[in-house]
């Protein structure tokens, strides 16, 4: 059992995204470090196997989480590998869009194409980086190319962190929403943990989830508990804080940070996304073969801070996008391979924020502004078009919203009054606690986060090894 | 396995009580009938609401409640948040009392959930919305196992069918991962199967070093890892009992009885007893040793090997394995190839943070056994047939590695005539039928006195008539099923021999000797000459003998090579008394069956043909333990009164001494000091000058 004697270097709290990505670097630079994570570690002959036993294992709250308003729904995975394990693995830049309004709100001058190339330039490196190749598109994408045609709208090609998905021998991407059973997604457990683990200098304890963290005379002290109950105390060096946008704050306002960080737990961005089903008189079956093929990359969309996606989901998921009950509802699912999906996601303005009650539960309150509203309504109508467009027979908005790029509630910049974090990704006042995940955007960039937060990560540790050692 | 063993079979309706139920034909992934939070009002909940969102189409889609599902609700409630689960329940509680047109009426409004605004109760009705059709829909459409197969059938309706086709590489390995039916707890898993000479080196030499490290490990630190075992096999039960079933077939209460709460006992008897029973103890000091003071230190006695039967695989498993770690011992363990019960106790004890040298499991047969005790383990723990107890015995005795030995039985039932007759009617009946009979503990033998005999008998066999057999999910069914083809066969032999020799069967006619599902079979008019009276049967077979009085009870009862345990049944307890100590057994209940077994704080062992040695309780730590004596003596330049040169002064002191220490008056302590202090002072002189 780990013993709370141990001494490390550097306590990760969060094993998605961002925390392998700080942990290689820094095992690499001859650091010990110590991971904690409070999902299970599995691979790829342990990835659940059934919806209900994905959305309950690798999800906290069993699967959803409501926000205070019970109008979105929150997926925050709760896993060794986080957002890796369960994403579609697509992997963007962000734009000049995205980083010049980071860096208006933030005031932090390393938000340019400039400075950023070259993390990003590191991380695609270290991934195998693939485009779904044309023969292998299903019949979602089909119609989504056809939509955007048809109403004169662009598209483009998606990047995936995928390695060999030899859909040739009949494999579906929908499946690996659950874990790539046959490693080919870039998740990080096959990337940057096992680039930690062949240090030497990694710990990683799964099934732990921090309460609570302090800092004292340079020391930080991490409480929490294992899946059974027990309680441990680690202690280290120094602190990365890599829970995401409502772990990092939870654990931080839990701690009694927002005390002198008024901006802790406020400034928290979803991205939120509707999906829409297109019924077809044709069988569509974008179950099979790979999952996503397509995105927009329309400039008005763009400037309309919106953009739509070639998606689709299980059989479960799907059930609960679907109005009504019974024989009715039951008579849509039997259409289930009918069905075309487009989904809009849209870069929403209004900020939520992350608060805690007395006994530590947490509350994430988020709504749309009448822009967003409006944006979304955009998003909404265009995609109504395009299956219009494209001949299907009826068309069904889904039931609710979902949220599930989180970000913010750390946001970083150089004014501790309306920041959490500062340049040099310490949180403001103390100088040993960190974090670079995507708690620390300061406003949603409208594109898929996770390249992103793996650069910031490789940044972040490359600040941490010049101050720390 | 066919739908109709989940049905009871009643042993009543004999013509037709026959099942055939060949051993092998367990499914593999049986669906546990209970939830850890649902009771069966909540899961009446949950099957109304499941009709309401899912009632099927009378053709290709099932309705909710035809479906298991509803009993896969765990998979979902272990990982909620408490208060949402605790919720949850609550109103799965209320719907089982809610009238079907309610909750259509509740669905149907919480579907209207954006035309209330949130001040008039908008945001329940939206998370109503999204939790209640977010279960039923989860354990609808997400394939789950089912006993007609339903999961499957419905994605076939749908036409789903996304696939992953892993190549044999990608598959590497993953037999190294223990799959559980609801694919909950996975493991790895490096136990050896039928080692050779080389790997059981290796696995001695991993035992010896993790005993090393074990003996630096206090009680109390060893005894953290026994807390969270706990807690696991409590949050794992009903897979375990799935593990359990599939091998033994027992019926699932007998397994919850006699595997998971006996088991959870013993832990929680580790956790409160083992730091006071191992600590450092303090021993009396005589006077001749005036000045120095005595210790027993309770100590790791090295390598333990365990070797379990398949009756009980995992009471056997993890009882003897954590009280050899307990006292700081590395474990090996056999299972009974029988019941392997593969991967699950490494499963649990990695889970609960155990080294994995801490406890090695080897399967194999009896040659394996055999070459394990060749590598010379310092205790061999072994239960099971007195036949090969002996064989080990016999072995062992070549390296004088110490056994235990607990062996079987042909535990007798005295009934007086004053005893309360329908209770002991029912206690005869569960102690010779529980787990099938094939307990080394079970009545073998019912001795009733005469004048209770018919009505006995009638009440008795009436009782077996209404037993229910089968291998259940749901706890619902009295008696399990045979474990293994050679014990049918043995009942089968024993049946047709008291049968040829003029036994008579009162119950249990009907079965083929065959079968596994072999039903309560009782007996009378059984002599000595039968193999019935004499050799343990380990089934469910019972022969009932009158007796006269108290004397020839007790002549009765130990007329037999066997001595492990007993019960008595009287109003009289000091006749009870009297006779339990009459009985040569280890064990004996009074007014009650096989409960010494039920207190872990008792020993348990046998006499006779029954084994050697005694565990469970203080006695089975310290058994487990070597028990160091240490004496202390200050640092100082005395020479001792025994020690070197003797000369005759200093033998006649010394005779003087004796004589004073051990005589019974007053002068003669007198006398011991003042020759005791003479002789300490020449013995000091001796020892300086040495002999002149």
């Amino acid at each position: 059992m780990p013993s709370s004697q141990q001494n490390y270097d550097m306590i990760i709290i969060g094993a998605g995204c961002s925390g392998p990505n700080v942990a290689r670097q820094l095992c690499q630079q001859g650091m010990k470090v110590l991971m904690l994570e409070a999902g299970e570690n599995l691979n790829r002959h342990t990835y659940p196997t059934k919806e209900i036993d994905a959305n309950s294992r690798l999800y906290w709250g069993g699967g959803i989480e409501l926000n205070t308003n019970a109008a979105l729904g929150i997926l925050r995975p709760k896993v060794v590998g986080g957002g890796t394990i369960v994403n579609q693995a697509l992997v963007d830049r962000f734009d000049d869009l995205a980083l010049d309004s980071w860096r208006e709100t933030s005031g932090v001058s390393f938000f340019n194409q400039k400075e950023m190339a070259p993390w990003y330039d590191e991380v695609e490196e270290s991934l195998t980086i693939q485009e779904i190749p044309e023969k292998y598109r299903n019949g979602n994408a089909q119609i989504f190319a056809q939509g955007f045609k048809a109403c004169n709208h662009e598209l483009a090609p998606l990047k995936r962190a995928q390695k060999d998905c030899r859909f040739e021998e009949g494999n579906d991407c929908i499946e690996c929403l659950a874990g790539c059973r046959i490693d080919s997604k870039q998740s990080t457990p096959l990337t940057a943990i096992k680039a930690a683990q062949a240090t030497g200098n990694f710990t990683l304890v799964s099934n732990f989830e921090v309460e609570t963290v302090q800092s004292k005379s340079g020391v930080v002290y991490v409480d929490g508990r294992n899946n059974l109950g027990q309680v441990f105390r680690y202690r280290a060096q120094a602190l990365t804080l890599a829970a995401g946008a409502i772990g990092n704050s939870k654990i931080l306002l839990r701690s009694g940070f927002k005390e002198h960080l008024p901006a802790l737990g406020e400034n928290f961005y979803c991205h939120p996304q509707s999906m829409v089903l297109g019924l077809y008189e044709q069988e569509i079956n974008a179950h099979k073969g790979p999952l996503q093929s397509f995105k927009s990359n329309d400039a008005t969309f763009r400037a309309n801070s919106f953009k739509l996606e070639n998606v689709f989901a299980p059989p479960v998921a799907i059930s609960m996008l679907v109005p009504g009950l019974g024989k009715a509802h039951a008579d849509v699912m039997k259409k289930i391979t009918h069905m075309a999906c487009i989904e809009v996601a849209i870069r929403d303005t209004q900020p939520g924020r992350i608060t805690i009650n007395k006994k530590g539960r947490h509350f994430i309150h988020k709504t749309l502004n009448e822009q967003d509203q409006n944006t979304q309504d955009k998003g909404l109508r265009t995609i109504h078009k395009m299956f219009e467009a494209t001949g299907a027979k009826k068309i069904i908005n889904g039931d609710f919203a979902i949220g599930l790029h989180l970000m913010g509630g750390l946001n970083m910049g150089i004014d501790p009054r309306r920041s959490v974090v500062g340049p040099d990704f310490r949180v403001h006042g103390y100088s040993n606690i960190y974090s670079a995940d995507s708690s620390i955007f300061p406003n949603a960039p409208g594109i898929n986060p996770s390249l992103t937060i793996m650069a910031l990560s490789r940044k972040a540790a490359h600040e941490m090894t010049r101050s720390l050692s | 396995m066919e739908p109709s063993t989940d049905t009871p079979i009643p042993a009543k309706k004999s013509s037709q009580a026959e099942v055939a139920m060949p051993a092998t034909d367990f499914q593999p992934a049986p669906i546990p009938k209970v939830s850890r939070y649902l009771s069966s009002t909540a899961l009446r909940g949950l099957n109304r609401l499941g009709d309401v969102v899912c009632p099927g189409d009378n053709k290709d889609l099932p309705l909710f409640s035809t479906t298991d599902f509803a009993f896969h609700a765990d998979r979902m409630l272990s990982y909620m948040y408490a208060h949402d689960r605790d919720g949850l329940v609550m109103l799965l509680t209320l719907l089982a009392w809610t009238p079907k047109w309610k909750i259509r009426a509740l669905l149907w409004l919480s579907e209207r959930h954006q035309k209330v605004p949130d001040y008039l109760g908008g945001i329940i009705l939206r998370t109503l919305y999204v939790g209640l059709r977010g279960m039923i829909f989860t354990l609808y459409y997400s394939k789950l196992e089912d006993r007609n197969n339903q999961g499957e059938k419905i994605h076939k309706v749908i036409k789903w069918d996304a696939t992953i086709n892993p190549r044999p590489e990608d598959l590497e390995g993953a037999s190294m991962y223990l799959g559980t039916q609801s694919g909950n707890q996975r493991t790895q898993s490096a136990s050896l199967e039928n080692p050779s000479a080389p790997q059981i080196q290796e696995v001695f030499s991993k035992a010896r070093e993790a005993n090393a490290s074990l003996r630096r490990m206090s009680v109390a630190e060893r005894l953290h890892y026994i807390a969270p075992l706990k807690e696991i096999i409590l949050r794992r039960q009903e897979e375990i009992l799935d593990v359990i079933q599939r091998e033994t077939k027992k019926s699932r209460s007998d397994a919850l009885m006699g595997e998971i709460f006996a088991v959870l006992d013993h832990l929680q008897f580790l956790l409160g007893e083992a730091q006071k029973t191992l600590k450092d103890q303090k021993i009396k000091t005589p006077l001749a040793l005036m000045g120095k003071s005595s210790q027993v230190f309770y100590e790791p006695m090295g390598v333990v090997l365990v070797i379990s039967p398949w009756n009980y695989p995992f009471y056997q498993a993890i009882v003897p394995i954590t009280t050899s770690f307990v006292t700081g011992n590395a474990t090996i363990y056999k299972p009974s190839e029988f019941t392997p019960l593969r991967g699950l106790v490494e499963s649990l004890l990695q889970e609960a943070g155990w080294g994995s040298d801490w406890a090695q499991v080897v399967y194999g047969e009896g040659e394996t056994g055999k070459q394990l005790i060749d590598a010379r383990p310092n205790k061999i723990f072994f239960t099971g047939s007195v036949a090969t107890g002996k064989k080990i015995m016999a072995q062992a005795a070549q390296d004088l590695i110490p056994v235990e030995l607990e062996l079987g039985g042909k535990d007798p039932m005295i009934v007086f005539e004053d005893a309360n007759l329908d209770r002991a009617v029912a206690g005869a009946l569960w102690g010779a039928m529980t787990n099938t009979g094939q307990s080394c503990t079970s009545v073998e033998r019912l001795y009733l006195q005469e004048n209770i005999y018919e009505t006995f008998k009638e009440k008795l066999v009436a009782k077996a008539l209404a037993l229910t057999q089968g291998v259940d999910q749901d706890g619902n069914t009295d008696m399990g099923l045979m474990t293994t083809p050679a014990q049918i066969a043995l009942i089968a032999r024993h049946l047709e021999d008291a049968l040829a020799k003029g036994a008579t069967l009162l119950c249990g006619k009907q079965w083929d000797r065959q079968s596994a599902a072999i039903p309560p079979l009782i007996l009378e008019n059984v002599t000595s000459e039968m193999l019935v009276y004499s050799e343990e049967s380990f089934g469910p077979i019972l022969p009932l003998f009158k007796f006269r009085d108290e004397m020839e009870a007790i002549m009765e009862a130990n007329n037999s090579p066997y001595g492990l345990s007993a019960s008595v049944w009287s109003a009289d307890k000091v006749r009870a008394v009297r006779v339990a100590r009459a009985i040569v057994t280890g064990n004996v209940s009074i007014n009650n069956v096989m409960l010494t077994e039920g207190n872990h704080h008792l020993p348990f062992g046998g006499t006779k043909n029954s084994g050697i040695g005694r565990y469970k309780g203080v006695f089975g730590l310290q058994n487990f333990s070597n028990i160091k004596s240490v004496l202390i003596d200050g640092n100082s330049s005395k020479i001792e009164a025994n020690w070197y040169p003797f000369t005759r002064e200093k033998y006649q002191l010394f005779s003087k001494m004796t004589a004073g220490l051990f005589s019974t008056s007053p002068k003669g302590l007198v006398s011991f000091a003042v020759n005791g202090l003479k002789l300490e002072g020449l013995s000091g002189k001796l020892g300086k000058q040495g002999r002149k």
